[in-house]
């Protein structure tokens, strides 16, 4: 099994700046809490998984730049969407 | 909007951005790169801000993350084509793939994205271009979307059209 660095790194910032962006509204009744992304988490890996080593085709068999991203919002969020 | 589209909106948003971050990141090899990842992410955004509205959208895109990302993204651009001006001569060269051989190892490993295919600098331009773009097209819904607290002053709209020369 082979893991490549790039699309891990590139997909990891992406989802971090975007994740940074994530904060929580005191006027909103609706409270978005782990619950969603929980939710995100698990369809997020199963949309990894049906796309297969997407893009490269021989490396692991999940799309890694796609969790790369879910793993950089969900950080993102838990360091700069406070 | 009704409270089912408000439940599901944020976590298909989320989604719909992953997507768009995959799209970039297989942009050199697949149809899709920068600017379609980056009109995919910003069509996440923009769904969010459209259910919940501006103040209640749980995806927050201040003026200052904006200039930023944009910033960001053009300065990425220019000095990956830049680097290629003063590495080997010609402007946005690609320097990690190096097929004239025209400049130094060290250089062509330092700007080699790597992957299977060792494709250069062309991820990295599809990075800062998907960075511009998702900016840019959300700033177009949010500055629309902003407008409303200048069209609803009557008194500021009679000066802006000159009352006093009626």
């Amino acid at each position: 099994m082979i893991v490549y660095l790039g699309p891990l790194v590139i997909g990891f910032i992406l989802g971090f700046i975007l994740g940074t962006r994530i904060k929580p509204v005191p006027e909103s009744k609706l409270k978005f809490d782990k619950e969603v992304y929980a939710v995100v988490v698990i369809v997020g890996i199963l949309i990894a998984y049906w796309q297969q080593p997407f893009p490269y085709y021989q490396d692991i068999p999940l799309a890694s730049g796609f969790l790369a991203g879910i793993v950089g919002i969900i950080l993102g969020k838990l360091t700069f969407g406070r | 909007m009704s409270p089912i589209l408000k439940l599901f909106t944020f976590p298909i948003s989320l989604i719909i951005i992953l997507v768009g971050i995959n799209t970039i990141l297989g942009g050199h090899i697949t149809p899709g790169g920068g600017f379609q990842g980056g009109a995919m992410i910003a069509g996440g955004i923009i769904f969010c801000i459209i259910v919940y509205g501006l103040k209640e959208s749980p995806i927050k895109i201040t003026h200052n993350f904006m200039g930023a990302i944009e910033s960001a993204g053009a300065l990425g651009y220019v000095f990956l084509g830049l680097s290629g001006l003063v590495f080997s001569g010609f402007f946005m060269y690609n320097l990690g793939t190096n097929i004239y051989h025209i400049v130094p190892p060290f250089i062509q490993n330092l700007y080699n994205y790597p992957d299977a295919l060792h494709a250069g600098i062309i991820p990295y331009l599809n990075f800062v271009v998907g960075l511009k773009v998702l900016v840019g097209l959300s700033a177009v819904v949010i500055a629309f979307l902003e407008s409303d607290k200048y069209l609803g002053d009557e008194e500021q709209n009679d000066n802006l059209f000159g009352e006093d020369e009626k």
